[in-house]
C-alpha cells in the first residue's frame, strides 16, 4: 500500500465571533480576515511538510478552493508546480483544479503536462467535479456539472494524448477550434488519471475507463459500495478486474506515540467538519442541482445541507466509521489493513493530517512515524480474499 | 401544447368578458399559479393562455435547451400554434425578458405587449448590479426585496424568495415543482445572470404598444431600471404600482388587472 499526504492548507485564525456571525465561511467571508503574513508562514511550514514526506517516502496530494477559511490552495497546478520542484522522489497528485468551474480545459491540460515534466514523470492528474460555494466563488452554472466534468476530462485527455498538430473540439460545453498543447507529458501515453467520488454511476464510469476511485470520508458502507460499481461496471464491459491500485481513500489521520495522543490531537482535525464547511443555504440545500428534485422535501424540510455531514464528532466515532485512522503506529496499521478487508482492497490511502488545529510540529511527527513505523507493515498485505493467517505462516516459512 | 420537439403544460382560463381576445402569459420564476386572484379578474378582459416553459411545472425539459434563443423560440412557435390573430403577450420578471426578446423579433400575430418588473437588459455600469442575484442571496434577503409585504403573497402562490415560504402548508409535491422550476431557471439565466447583454441595442425594434407594469418597492430590479428599460421601448408607457413588489400581479392583483385592462382595452379597434 502507499500513503498520501493531502494538506488543504487551511487558515483557522479568524476569530470565532467572526466566523459565528458569518452567513457561510466559504464564498463571502471578506478577505481582511486572511492576514497574508500569516498566510505566508502557513505556505512555508506546508512545503516544508512535503519536503519532509518526500525524503521518508509519502506521496502528495495537493487540491484547491477558493474564497474561505479551509483552504489557501487556490490554483492547485500552481501548488503543484511549486512541489514538482521541491520535491524529487515521490509521487504528486493534484486533486485536483477545479475543472467545472475553469473555462478552458486545454489549458488545464497543458499546465498539467508543464507539470509532468518539470517533475519527470511524477505527476498522477486527478478531477473533481465540485459544487457549492465554488460554483459562486467561480460563477460556473451549477447544473449539468457532472456532464461538463466528463466532456472536461475527454478533452483533457485528448489534448495530453494527440501529437500530430492541432485537433478541433466543438462539444456541448466547450469549443476550441485549435488544439495543440507544448510540452506534452513527460509520461506516456500520459500521467495516470484519478477522480473523486462516492456517486454510484460515476463510480461506474471511471470503471470503464479505468480511472483510479477516491473516496474522501465516505466510511466503511458507502466506500465498499462505490468500489463494487466501479467493479461491477468493468465486469460487466468485458473488462479485466481492477488491482488494488485503482482504489484509494481519504481520511483524516493522525499517528501518535500513544493511541491517547493519536485521538486527542486528531480530534484537533475535527475543526475541518465543525467549523470549516459552515455554509449559507443559497449555497448548499438551496443550490440549483444539488439535490434531485425529488429529494427537495425530505432536504427542506429536515434542513439538511446538501451533503449529510456526521453529527457526532468524537475522534473515537470518526475512528469507528472508518472516517478517521488514529492512534499509535501499531493501531493506525490495523486500522487501515481492517479498512482494506472491509472495502474489498484499497492501495492508496491519503491522509489528511495538517487540518483544523494541528500544528507543523505535529503533523510531522505523525508523517515520520507513519513512514518509520505504519508504512512498513502495509507492505506486501496478502490477497484480499485469502487467509490471512495461513498467508502469514507462509510468508515467514518462506523468510526462513 | 406542442411546439417543435417540446411538449408544454399549459394553464388556460375562458374569456368570461367575451372580448374574444388572447391574453398569452408568460411566467417568471415558477409558472402562473392557477391559485393567483389575478387570473380570474384578467379573464374578464380575455381568454388566457399560460404555458409553462420547458423544465418548468410539468413541461418536459429537453436535455439540449437551455439558452434564452430556445425560449424565444418555443414563444415564437406558441405564437404560431394559437388560433387567434391577435395575441396580447404578458411577460413577467424573467418572462418580461422572454417577451421582450419575442417583441424584438416581431410576430405578425402579437398586437400589444406588456411587461411586469421584467429582467433581461443590462444598463449599470460594470460595478452596479441592476438584478439581484437570485442563487447568490440569501432567501431571507430575496424576499425582503421581492416583496412590498411577504404577507401579501397568495396562498399557494411563489414568487422570488419562496425558500422563505417553505413550511407544513407546503405539499411534498409542491416542494418537487418548485425544485424543478428553479434547477431549469438556472440553466437558463445563471451566466450572464438574467440578461442579455445585447437585448438593450434592440429594443428600439420593438412595434407593438408596450405598457411597462412596476411595483414600486421592488428591490429586485428597482423601479429606476424599469424606468430606464421602457425608455428603451418606442412609445412605451410606464406604470408604477404602489405598495407593490417584485410581483405586482400577486401583491395588488385588483388594482393590477385594472392598470393592464386600461391599457389593452385602448387597443380597441
Amino acid at each position: 500500500m502507499e500513503l498520501w499526504n493531502h494538506c488543504e492548507n487551511p487558515y483557522p485564525f479568524v476569530p470565532n465571533e467572526v466566523l459565528e456571525q458569518a452567513e457561510s465561511v466559504r464564498a463571502s467571508l471578506p478577505n481582511k480576515y486572511c492576514d497574508p503574513k500569516i498566510a505566508a508562514r502557513l505556505y512555508d511550514e506546508v512545503f516544508d511538510e512535503y519536503r519532509l514526506c518526500d525524503d521518508i517516502g509519502i506521496h502528495i496530494v495537493t487540491n484547491e478552493h477558493h474564497s474561505g477559511i479551509n483552504n489557501l490552495w487556490a490554483a492547485s497546478p500552481v501548488i503543484t508546480g511549486v512541489v514538482a520542484r521541491l520535491t524529487r522522489n515521490v509521487r504528486i497528485l493534484s486533486l485536483g483544479t477545479l475543472i467545472t468551474v475553469r473555462p478552458d480545459p486545454v489549458r488545464v491540460a497543458e499546465e498539467y503536462a508543464t507539470i509532468d515534466v518539470l517533475s519527470k514523470g511524477r505527476l498522477e492528474i486527478g478531477f473533481v467535479k465540485s459544487g457549492a460555494t465554488e460554483m459562486v466563488s467561480g460563477d460556473a452554472n451549477p447544473m449539468r456539472i457532472r456532464e461538463r466534468e466528463w466532456e472536461a476530462i475527454d478533452l483533457i485527455e485528448k489534448a495530453l494524448t494527440t501529437h500530430d498538430g492541432p485537433f478541433s473540439w466543438e462539444g456541448k460545453f466547450f469549443i476550441h477550434p485549435h488544439v495543440n498543447i507544448w510540452p506534452r507529458p513527460y509520461q506516456q501515453p500520459r500521467p495516470d488519471f484519478w477522480a473523486a467520488t462516492s456517486d454510484l454511476p460515476t463510480c461506474a464510469e471511471l470503471g470503464r475507463r479505468g480511472i483510479v476511485n477516491t473516496l474522501l470520508f465516505g466510511g466503511y458502507d458507502r466506500t465498499r459500495q462505490a468500489f463494487d460499481s466501479y467493479k461491477k461496471a468493468r465486469a460487466e464491459a468485458g473488462l479485466p478486474p481492477p488491482g488494488e491500485d485503482r482504489f484509494s481513500y481519504m481520511a483524516f489521520a493522525y499517528v501518535g506515540d500513544t493511541d491517547e495522543e493519536g485521538l486527542r490531537i486528531g480530534q484537533k482535525i475535527a475543526w475541518f467538519l465543525t467549523v470549516s464547511i459552515k455554509s449559507a443555504p443559497q449555497f448548499s440545500k438551496f443550490q440549483p442541482g444539488a439535490i434531485d428534485p425529488a429529494m427537495a422535501p425530505a432536504a427542506w424540510r429536515s434542513g439538511a445541507s446538501r451533503r449529510p455531514r456526521p453529527t457526532n464528532l468524537d475522534a473515537e466515532v470518526l475512528v469507528g466509521q472508518g472516517q478517521m485512522f488514529a492512534g499509535n503506529p501499531d493501531t493506525v496499521a490495523r486500522q487501515i489493513k481492517e479498512f482494506r478487508r472491509k472495502v474489498g482492497g484499497i492501495c492508496h490511502i491519503i491522509m489528511m493530517t495538517r487540518q483544523g488545529l494541528v500544528t507543523h510540529d505535529e503533523a510531522e511527527k505523525s508523517f515520520k512515524r507513519a513512514a518509520k513505523y505504519v508504512l512498513p507493515q502495509l507492505q506486501d498485505l496478502p490477497p484480499i480474499d485469502a487467509d490471512e493467517t495461513a498467508w502469514e505462516a507462509r510468508r515467514a516459512a518462506a523468510a526462513k | 401544447m406542442k411546439i417543435g420537439p417540446f411538449e408544454l403544460e399549459v394553464l388556460r382560463r375562458a374569456d368570461t368578458g367575451g372580448s374574444g381576445r388572447t391574453l398569452l402569459l408568460i411566467h417568471g420564476i415558477n409558472p402562473i399559479s392557477p391559485k393567483a386572484p389575478f387570473l380570474d379578474l384578467l379573464a374578464r378582459h380575455g381568454e388566457i393562455v399560460a404555458p409553462s416553459h420547458p423544465g418548468f411545472g410539468k413541461s418536459p425539459g429537453p436535455d439540449d435547451c437551455d439558452t434564452m434563443y430556445d425560449l424565444v423560440h418555443v414563444y415564437l412557435g406558441v405564437l404560431d400554434a394559437l388560433p387567434a390573430e391577435r395575441v396580447t403577450a404578458i411577460g413577467f420578471s424573467f418572462g418580461g425578458w422572454i417577451a421582450a426578446e419575442v417583441a424584438v423579433c416581431g410576430h405578425r400575430k402579437l398586437d400589444r405587449l406588456v411587461l411586469v418588473d421584467p429582467v433581461g437588459v443590462k444598463l449599470g455600469g460594470r460595478e452596479e448590479r441592476d438584478i439581484a442575484h437570485l442563487f447568490n442571496t440569501s432567501p431571507a434577503e430575496l424576499e425582503r426585496r421581492a416583496w412590498h409585504d411577504p404577507a401579501n403573497r397568495p396562498p399557494g402562490c411563489y414568487g422570488v424568495g419562496w425558500h422563505a415560504a417553505i413550511g407544513e402548508a407546503m405539499s411534498d409535491e409542491e416542494m418537487v415543482t418548485l425544485a424543478r422550476n428553479w434547477d431549469s431557471l438556472c440553466l437558463y439565466a445563471w451566466r450572464p445572470h438574467l440578461y442579455n447583454p445585447q437585448l438593450k441595442h434592440w429594443l428600439h425594434r420593438i412595434a407593438v404598444p408596450t405598457l411597462v407594469v412596476w411595483g414600486d418597492s421592488d428591490r429586485i430590479v428597482t423601479p429606476e431600471y424599469g424606468r430606464r428599460y421602457a425608455a428603451l421601448i418606442p412609445g412605451s408607457e410606464f406604470a408604477p404600482i404602489a405598495a407593490a413588489g417584485h410581483h405586482p400581479e400577486l401583491e395588488r392583483p385588483q388594482v393590477f388587472v385594472e392598470r393592464v385592462a386600461r391599457f389593452i382595452e385602448a387597443g380597441k379597434a
